[in-house]
């Protein structure tokens, strides 16, 4: 598939499990989007203010801000999303303003569940039908939004569907309609999930693309799988890594060398020749971290498979960065990672 | 002695809190575990479905009342449990319920109340309520006394520190001046409808039903009508379980992964805890890279002529690389945690490595309960 292709849809939910990395992809996408000369907003949702922290930016308010060249960042406040909402519809900024400063809308969220996902869809409608409260912001090619955690995301992405039901006619019946008409279009909205290879988000994410599709009449459009270990080792190599692990070599009929003189002589030897000492802590070292790897990326080969079994669409592989504090250099990395897999599809 | 055991020695509820996805769960089942093996009736009370965790411990599905691990999961894993292993899940609805027909003035109130529309909102969105439930669940079975611990994971929050306030959150809620004054219309008070003499508030209150309708007002109305005089009740209660949770009776284990974000939300926590007066127990940090030692120091020179070389000696490239490039993440994980160790001294922590298998099962979480404890049962 064209990178282009992928990117056809203007409305990108990039949306899973909390601590799977969700927030890393909706800004690997946003990159990738604006590396092919698409202005992009990148929206937050529930306020987490990692999104600013990633780009080195200062936090988010609702009027997007450019936080790298061609990515705008900003955060859909259910409040700020009902004041403009009124000042549209209705010319109440003014009061709507004092409400938000109560838990005013806390209240009637509560008596109509669904109301403060429904601000938010409908901030993402304004985004993509270009429309502005006049802040002088760009024209955005492309909506990335980092959305509420997987359990979340089931109501907030049916909260629209809820309000049409409930409503026969009127102003908001229809708006309501427009919302639905936006997520269950594919040309327009595609919702993205994130996991990682691992026991507890895989079933998860199968459960709730599953639930997407029957429930809420929304097809994924792919599943990132984040943090993979990159294979390193052939499999003549693994092999070896097995016997210097064992510390045994399988000479056939000729017997075996004794047990961890192996690994230390070999490896030692091959070392020397280069000029590089190792003492057998060295040896243990390599051949841990090898062990170690490949123990991993077994589990995760696992998880992929029943991943790759259980959804239909593409799964889009992500490499385990070796770095545990993620910044722009890191999302770039990424970024080069989904263009790659894109292609591959 | 390692600060796992101690406090599951000295302590009756261990309250385990951290960000989403870094193992609360299975470290708060490890604990329970550990614990029923040395011989206390401990139960775990999970907050999530955790389907997973209860098809390791050999149950069906989690109720929202204990059920006991069978004895025969523990002598399937060669281990004797001298105590026994209860595990249960929130059950929100139930236990609100419960609130509800504790402190109404009647049962004709009670079940007015809970058959209220908006009341049955509140359970699935109200932010807070999961976790004041929690809370609520944790004192009821601490009151109880059938248990000599208490395991509790903490609801998966966006923020590991909202439960803390939550009890407060509901209360203020539920007594919110504003929110009084905007249902006055709606309120059957003294017969007839009050009037609104305020015009802002009356347009908005035409906007806002216009948007939700007139019914949800009235269910809303309704609902605070009938929670008239129970306000008392659920403040003495959320003085009451705060009481519990700063008493020497409770621990927190805050949980967390090296990774940058998970590490600032538990620094955040440990200074709340602080804060709060909450008695701190442990910090676990889950899913650490192995350390296997220095980084080994090899010149590009001598990495290219390994490649240049037979077999062996590309090999050597490889596990030399792939040594480096973990001892990479080691060192960042390293710095991460740093900051943690201005703010929980470090013999107050605990880390479970990586394992290279999962703990999916019971023997898998009985690893894990080694590790947390320090024992070597499982090696």
């Amino acid at each position: 598939m064209r990178v282009d292709e992928f990117l056809e849809p203007r409305v990108l939910i990039v949306s899973g499990k909390g601590g799977v990395g969700k927030t890393t992809v909706a800004a690997a996408l946003a990159l990738v989007a604006a590396r092919r000369g698409r202005t992009v907003c990148l929206a937050e949702v529930d306020r987490k203010g990692s999104l600013p922290k990633l780009f080195d930016a200062p936090g988010l308010g609702y009027d997007p801000k450019e936080m790298s060249p061609g990515v705008w960042g900003m955060n859909i406040v259910p409040e700020a999303a009902l004041a403009e909402y009124l000042e549209v519809q209705y010319h109440m900024r003014r009061i709507s303003k004092a409400f938000s400063s109560t838990h005013f809308v806390d209240y009637i969220t509560t008596a109509a569940p669904g109301l403060k996902d429904i601000l938010v869809l409908g901030k993402i409608w304004y985004l993509e039908q270009g429309r502005d409260s006049g802040g002088g912001q760009p024209h955005f090619d492309t909506i990335v939004v980092d959305a509420p955690a997987a359990g979340h995301m089931l109501s907030f992405l049916s909260a629209p569907m809820g309000l049409s039901d409930a409503l026969q006619i009127g102003p908001v019946r229809r708006q309501s309609d427009w919302l639905i008409g936006m997520l269950r279009d594919p040309e327009r909205t595609r919702v993205h999930l994130v996991t990682l290879p691992e026991e507890m988000p895989v079933s998860e994410t199968l459960e709730t693309a599953e639930a997407l599709r029957t429930k809420v009449g929304i097809d994924t459009g792919a599943v990132f799988a984040n943090a993979v270990y990159s294979k390193l080792f052939t499999p003549a190599e693994s092999k070896r890594v097995g016997e210097l692990l064992n510390g045994r070599l399988d000479n056939g009929a000729a017997g075996t060398l004794p047990v961890k003189t192996l690994p230390t002589t070999t490896l030692m030897t091959e070392a020397k020749a280069v000029g590089l000492d190792l003492d057998s802590d060295d040896i243990d070292a390599v051949l841990g971290y090898a062990r170690f790897l490949e123990a991993r990326r077994a589990i995760q080969a696992s998880h992929l498979k029943k991943l790759k079994h259980g959804v239909a669409d593409p799964v889009i592989e992500l490499p385990f960065l070796f770095s545990a504090g993620l910044a722009l250099p890191d999302i770039e990395t990424l970024a080069d990672g989904i263009e790659t897999e894109i292609e591959e599809i | 002695m390692n600060p796992i055991a101690e406090i599951v020695a000295k302590k009756e509820v261990i309250v385990c809190a951290g960000s989403g996805g870094v193992g609360k769960t299975t470290t708060a089942a490890a604990i329970a575990l550990e614990a029923a093996i040395q011989g206390k009736k401990a139960a775990v009370l999970t907050i999530d479905p955790a389907r997973r965790l209860a098809s390791s411990l050999g149950l069906k599905e989690l109720s929202g009342e204990p059920t006991r691990v069978s004895t025969r999961k523990f002598t399937s894993a060669s281990i004797e449990a001298k105590g026994e292993l209860h595990a249960l899940m929130l059950d929100t609805k139930s236990t609100f319920d419960k609130v509800v027909m504790r402190y109404a003035p009647s049962p004709q109130q009670a079940e007015k109340i809970i058959n209220n529309r908006f009341y049955r909102n509140i359970s699935g969105t109200l932010s807070g309520t999961q976790e004041y439930m929690a809370m609520e669940k944790l004192y009821e079975l601490h009151a109880d006394g059938g248990f000599d611990l208490l395991v509790i994971d903490t609801p998966p929050t966006r923020n590991a520190l909202d439960f803390l306030d939550a009890p407060k959150r509901m209360t203020d809620f539920f007594e919110s001046r504003v929110l009084r004054w905007f249902l006055m219309p709606y309120m059957k008070a003294g017969g007839g409808v009050m009037r609104v003499a305020n015009v802002a508030a009356r347009t908005f209150l035409k906007v806002v039903k216009r948007i939700v309708g007139t019914e949800v007002l009235e269910d809303t109305a309704e609902f605070f009508g009938n929670l008239e005089g129970m306000y008392e009740g659920f403040k003495q209660r959320a003085r009451d379980v705060a009481a519990l949770l700063q008493s020497d009776s409770t621990a927190f284990v805050v949980v967390t992964s090296p990774a940058e974000d998970a590490v600032n939300e538990a620094t955040f926590f440990a200074a709340r805890l602080n804060e709060s007066r909450l008695p701190f127990g442990a910090l676990v940090v889950n899913r650490v890279h192995p350390n296997l030692g220095e980084p080994i120091d090899v010149k590009p020179r001598q990495l290219s002529k390994l490649e240049a070389g037979g077999k062996d000696a590309k090999l050597l490239a490889k596990l030399l690389d792939n040594e480096n490039a973990f001892m990479r993440v080691v060192r960042l994980e390293e710095r991460n945690l740093d900051q943690l160790a201005r703010r929980v001294p470090r013999h107050r922590w605990v880390r479970v490595p990586y394992l290279e298998r999962e703990a999916v099962d019971f023997p898998g979480l009985v690893s894990i309960s080694a590790h947390l404890f320090g024992t070597d049962r499982q090696s």
